[in-house]
Parts: C-alpha cells; structure tokens; sequence
C-alpha cells in the first residue's frame, strides 16, 4: 500500500468573482521511501495540493469539495482540527518556500526547535535541547551547540533553510513536503540543499513530495514525476522516461524551455517560451485545458472533449489528444512559427 | 557529555574560535536596539527623567514628610511657599509639598490601573477578534464602532453612579469602561496582519496549536505596540480621574488626589493661587511627559523608524 495516496482531490475557492478550481481533479500516490517531484508553473495548483494534504488551507475561502487523501489508509479530510494537528510534524511536515520569513524572528532557534519536539514528545526541554543540537548537527549547521540561542538574523537563507528542514524533521515524520524548497536560495546553495534534503530523506526513511517549477530540481531529486496544469495532472512518468520521452504537449514545452548545456541535442539558439497564458481557473476552456496555447491542437476534438489520463504504456500517464509518440506528420518542423 | 556541558565549553572557547568566523559580531537585539534609539530622542530622555523623578517624589515624599497630611492646623492655613513648606499649605494648614505626593500617589495609581485594565481588555477582545477572523470578527468590530458612539466621561460618571461608590477601584473601573476600545482595534490589525506571517504557517505545519501560536507568535510580537499604547492611554485616563475628581464626581475628601486637590484649589484661587496651581502643574507635567515618552518609544520600537 502506498504510503499517501491522493483520489480525484478537488480544492476550490470561492471567491467573488466566482468559483477558482485551483486544483480539479488530481490523483497521484507516494510510495514509502520515494520522491514524487510535483512540477508546473506558477498558478498550476501544486501548493494548493500539498496545502490540502496538510490540510492548511484557508477556509474560507477555499474548500475541498471532492475526493479524498488517504495516508496510511486514513481519509485526512475527514480528520478534524485537532487530529490533524496531532498529525502535522508527527507524520508530515512540510517546509516552505522562504526561509527568511518561515523562522519567528523574536525567537532562538533553539526555541523553535525544541517547541516543535515537546509539542510531540513528552521530554524535558534538556532533552530537547539535546536532541536540537543533534539535528542541526544532521542539517549541516557548523557549530550546533553554540548557535541553538542564536535568532534567525544571525543565519544565512540557506542556513535558515536547513534549520525549517531540521524543524521539519524534529519529530520524525514519514513523509515530508518541501513546497519550493530552494526557489529562494542562491543557485550555489540550492544544489547542496537538495543533496541535504535526499541524504536525509535515504537516512530517516522517509517519502518526499518536492513541489517545484524547476525541472532541473525535480530530474535531480525525484523518482516519479507528475506535471500539472490549470489544476490538473497533464503527465505522469518516472523521472528518467518523462525527460527521455516527453509525451504531453506541454511537458515537451517546459523542457524546451530549459537550456541545455551540454548533450547530444544541445538546441542553438534562443530557448523556446510558451505562448500564451495559463487559462483563467475561473472559467477553464471546455475540453483540453492546454489546447488554446498547444501547437499540436487541430480543429478536431481538442475544443470538444477533455482529454482523460490514460496509461500510454506501463507507468506513463498523460491527458492529451496528441501526445508524442501517437503524433504522425501533424508535427509542426523544430521552430517553425506557431 | 550532558548538553549543558557541551554549551558551556563551547562558551568558553568562545573568544579562541572567533578568529576563525572572522570578527566577533556585536551581540544586539530588539531591546538594547530600542534602548539606543530612545535614548538618542532628548525630549523623550528628559520626559522620561521627569516622569521617573515624578514617582519617585510620590512614593518617597510622604515618607520623608514630618507632616500629618490630613492634620488641619488653621493657625498656618494658606501659607505661600517657604523652606517649611516648599509649596505651601492649603486652606486647612496642610502641607501641600506631602498632599501633592499623596494625591500623585491616588491619581498615578488609578491611571496605571485603568490603563492596564483598558490594556487586559482591549488585547483579549482584539486578539480573539483578529485571530477567529471571519464573521466573529466583524461582529465583534461591528459592536465595537457601536461602542465608539459612547462618549467617554459621561459614560465614567454614569457609570460610577451605577456602582454607586467612589473609591480608587470603581475609579478605574469608570475610567476604563469606555475607553479600551481603540486598544482592541490596534491588537486586532496587529494581530491580523502578523498571523498571515509565513512562521505562523511553518508553525501550523508542525501541529502548534492556536493557544500556542497565539501566545508564542502573535502577542509577544505586539508588546511593542502594547508599550506604546500604556503611554498613549496614560494621560487620558490621568486627565479623566482629574476631571472627575473636579467636579466632585471621583476621590473626595480628606483623600487627596490631585482632581480633588485642584477642586480645594479652586474656591480660594483669587487668595491662595498656589493651592490650585500646584496640582494643575503636577498633572499637566505627567501628562506632558507621558505623551513624550509615548512618542519617544513609538519611533525607538518601530523598525520603520530605525536609522542605523
């Protein structure tokens, strides 16, 4: 049984201007002691979904109308408050994309620390302190013990970072969520947070979800990948066959997007964008989601009927009409105008 | 190695491992910062010298003072000041230099009361409007413009002839009834702007419980604001108590405050200014400096303020 599994989950706001389908309809699952990577660009959904496994989000004006988060074969939408609380830090934690603003500035991290395990632990703040200084001794922080009463001003961002990591990890969770864990760090720092996060991951056991809009975090990090789009999956696979054999219109698009340094197919050039604009959540196209910006979308059925996840081959899912490798000749050639 | 051990000797080898993270940093923080600032401010320095010279004339004064406040002597009565009696004597023959301490003393007391009492209210009110939010909140916010409607000394007077007594408590409790509701209004905004804090959400995302955030991550970050605010209530709340007294409605005699005194005062100020200039001048000196180092505190807590 997978360790966290996620059914047709539904969040909507319900706002003024009418209802945002943030996240429409998404499935996935996490194995013990793997790394799902979710990807997709700003706007897609993929807070919202971890928000919604922990739980956090704000009601009103968002709610979760439909589905259900199994984690351990438990239904966490059906847990109440204080359940869930119970759960938060214990099971899953979750660390946050800004370390400079996750850390209370009016306390020590030591504080910070130990707060977290006496909430879930029944220790002394001696063995707390105890086991901070263990922590941040596992995070990488040089010197643990003396910095345990410093405040979080004293710390770097990537510094910071590891202290939300070794918060994180206080009280042994099973899985842990890093919604953009390095998208506010310097690109130098970021390579060796990621490292910290899957040493860590391999040492507590643990399973992963990295939210991120960087492919390059998720090829390094993450054993299956899922994209997602205006709220929903658009393309499921291992890490390795989603980079080899993009299927999905608007994954081949972000790898596009991406430059390239070196390889067999290294592209000259200006790197490609995506024309247009991620559809308003309010009121999504009809059918396919990605249509209006997908260059492969013929008049055919592209504006008529939404696209279903379907299995293309064992582990491979997608949700498009034209996927690549059923694309015969209606290909536009490399760079021509769309 | 117990972890205390470990700490200490790191202390210890403080000064010998500093050379390797470069230079010792200056340790500072949030208070020694604010202290700085403060005392840079000369104005509120000052104010803040005289109202500390002011409590300590009114705690030590009676104490020191060879005379029976409430002894009437008519054989001295309405002296102007001399090296006896420094400001005089009232109408009574009593020592006005003692009286004036002993009604700082009453009026200092309610004010602090009153205002710590607005305090108490405004910042349990405001913080469970602010943090429940939603419809609670603009109920309680709603009542509250209500409340604003009410004006606040004919509110303490009725009041007082509710309880029917007039002593320092149901003073404070007068004085405080109406006037907590701004305080609420600025625990409220603080409290929420600071829960939309991405640490109170790391903080949730670790199974903290509202009690905890609450007392943890959002009030402690509003004592500055709450400092602030015992500076800005004060001197209402002092002028409040000495108007009441005034008009005959608050302390009354042989106690002494310094509404009551200045009341005394008032019916021989043709004869005998002194006896009603003394107590004029001590509340408007508190007044004055509290409004100082209320102005003072504001720009030494506030970081938008902070020059280096």
């Amino acid at each position: 049984m997978a360790l966290l599994e996620v059914n047709d989950l539904r969040t909507h706001f319900f706002t003024r201007e009418g209802t945002v389908r943030a996240v429409d309809g998404v499935s996935f699952s996490v194995e013990k002691g793997k790394t799902l990577g979710i990807v997709g660009e700003s706007g897609c959904g993929k807070s919202v979904t971890a928000l919604s496994i922990m739980g956090l989000i704000p009601k009103p004006p968002a709610k979760i109308v439909s589905g259900s988060v199994l984690y351990e074969g438990r239904d966490l939408t059906t847990l109440s408050e204080r359940q869930l609380e119970d759960l938060r830090g214990r099971e899953i934690a979750m660390i946050f994309q800004d370390p400079m603003t996750s850390l209370n500035p009016t306390l020590t991290i030591g504080t910070q620390i130990t707060e977290t395990i006496r909430r879930h632990y029944d220790v002394s703040q001696k063995q707390a302190d105890k086991k901070a200084i263990e922590l941040l001794e596992k995070v990488r922080i040089p010197r643990a013990s003396e910095r345990l009463g410093d405040y979080p001003h004293r710390f770097s961002g990537g510094m910071r970072q590891r202290v939300m990591i070794a918060i994180a990890l206080s009280c042994d969770p099973k899985l842990l969520i890093a919604d953009e864990p390095t998208t506010a760090l310097d690109v130098t720092v970021q390579a060796s947070v990621l490292d910290l996060l899957e040493d860590l991951r391999a040492e507590y056991d643990m399973s992963m979800i990295i939210i991120t809009h960087d492919m390059g975090v998720v090829a390094e990090a993450a054993d299956d990948i899922i994209v997602m789009y205006a709220g929903q999956v658009v393309e499921q696979a291992s890490t390795l066959d989603l980079f080899d054999n993009p299927e999905h219109p608007y994954t081949e698009a972000l790898l596009g997007a991406l430059p390239q340094l070196e390889g067999a197919n290294v592209r000259e050039g200006r790197l490609t964008a995506i024309p247009g604009r991620p559809p308003d959540l309010i009121d999504p196209p009809k059918a396919c989601r990605f249509g209006p910006r997908c260059p492969h979308a013929g008049s055919d059925d592209c504006t008529v009927h939404e696209p279903q996840l379907r299995e293309l081959r064992p582990g491979h899912w997608v949700r498009s009409s034209h996927p690549a490798s059923e694309r015969t000749g209606t290909r536009r050639p490399e760079g021509a105008p769309v | 190695m117990s972890v205390t051990d470990a700490r200490e000797e790191a202390l210890a080898t403080e000064p010998g491992s500093a050379p390797a993270s470069g230079a010792p940093i200056r340790q500072t923080n949030l208070w020694k910062d604010a202290w700085r600032r403060y005392v840079r401010n000369r104005a509120a320095t000052l104010a803040g010298v005289v109202f500390v010279v002011v409590l300590l004339y009114c705690l030590v004064a009676p104490i020191l003072s060879p005379y029976d406040p409430n002894k009437i002597n008519f054989t001295i009565a309405s002296q102007t000041p001399t090296l006896d009696h420094p400001f005089g004597t009232d109408k009574f023959g009593r020592d006005l230099f003692t009286r004036t301490a002993l009604g700082g003393r009453v009026s200092i007391l309610i004010g602090f009361g009153a205002t710590l009492a607005i305090l108490l209210i405004g910042v349990v009110y405001g913080s469970i409007s602010g943090f429940v939010g939603g419809r609670l909140d603009n109920g309680l916010m709603r009542f509250l413009d209500a409340l604003y409607g009410l004006p606040y000394l004919p509110f303490a007077i009725i009041t007082l002839q509710i309880i029917g007594r007039t002593d320092m408590w149901t003073m404070m409790i007068a004085l405080s009834i109406a006037s907590w509701f701004t305080t609420a209004r600025i625990v409220r905004g603080q409290v929420l702007s600071l829960k939309e804090n991405d640490y109170v959400r790391a903080a949730k995302a670790v199974g903290a419980r509202w009690y905890r955030i609450l007392g943890r991550h959002l009030l402690p970050n509003t004592l500055g604001v709450l400092i602030i605010a015992i500076f800005l209530e004060l001197p209402g709340v002092i002028l409040g108590e000495a108007f009441l007294s005034f008009i005959g409605l608050g302390i009354s005699p042989p106690d002494a405050s310094w509404g009551a005194m200045a009341q005394e005062g008032r019916t021989v100020f043709r004869s005998h200014p002194t006896a009603i200039i003394v107590p004029s001048v001590a509340i408007a000196t508190l007044v004055l400096c509290a409004n100082f180092v209320a102005d003072g505190l504001r720009d030494a807590l506030d970081p938008r303020t902070r020059e280096t």
